[in-house]
């Protein structure tokens, strides 16, 4: 059975490969969300099994998200990956600290995406 | 994934490319004016701040489509501008050149 992930990001194309990539690659459903907002409300309609989140968008930012997403009793138990271009050791140690199951570094290869997901889930 | 399933990919992320070709443009433009206006000393807060930001978004998405070289140099630029460049007129010609760089760079990935 395909798994089923959320995307969150608002740069369009990031969100378009890392969909495409997941779809592609690993024939995952993927749906997506261009806010942190917006993507609240998919996770709580789509009940995804894992969420891919940006750190950096405007407004409600990723770890933001993350912690609504936690506060949440329909959300709180999905599985929750940054996805970040930031790769300073400082911000790095930052992210890991909120208790995401994993932090993800763009720019990714779509080609191996799926693959790292799924280690860090146990889907493999 | 075999190598049909992985031509299929390449040529998806190609035609995604194009129909993002204008926005990496865009921001590369972004990297441009910043540059000149800084040599210039004529750099304002709000093209520091976007210029810092379409940095950090090439840096993030160019290696994506292949282009390594594109991030390591967004990269650097990212990191430039989130110090306080003013105080080095020295680094000029070094964000004049990342940009020019990319500029190449973006124009040659078919």
């Amino acid at each position: 059975m395909a798994h089923r992930v959320l995307i969150i990001d608002d740069e369009n194309d990031i969100r378009e490969v890392a969909a495409l990539s997941l779809e592609t690659v690993a024939g995952w459903e993927v749906m997506v969300a261009n806010s942190g907002a917006q993507g609240l409300a998919r996770a709580i309609e789509y009940q995804p099994e894992a969420i891919l989140l940006d750190v950096m968008m405007p407004g409600m930012d990723g770890p933001t998200t993350f912690r609504e997403l936690r506060k949440n009793p329909a959300t709180a138990h999905i599985p929750v990956l940054l996805l970040t271009a930031k790769v300073q050791g400082t911000d790095q140690r930052r992210f890991a600290d909120l208790g995401v199951e994993a932090v993800l570094f763009k720019p990714f290869d779509p080609l191996t995406l799926s693959s790292q997901i799924a280690g860090v889930l146990g889907w493999n | 994934m075999d190598a049909i399933g992985q031509s299929a990919l390449a040529e998806a992320l190609d035609r995604m490319w194009l129909q993002y070709l204008p926005q990496m443009e865009e921001r590369v433009a972004i990297l441009e004016a910043s540059a000149a206006a800084f040599v210039a000393k004529e750099l304002t807060l709000t093209q520091h701040e976007a210029a810092k930001g379409a940095a950090h978004k090439l840096a993030g998405v160019l290696g994506t489509f292949g282009l390594t070289k594109g991030t390591v140099l967004a990269r650097e630029a990212e990191i430039l501008y989130s110090g306080e460049p003013e105080d080095d007129p020295s680094l000029g010609p070094r964000l004049t050149t990342i940009a020019a760089e990319l500029r190449v760079i973006v124009a040659n990935r078919k």
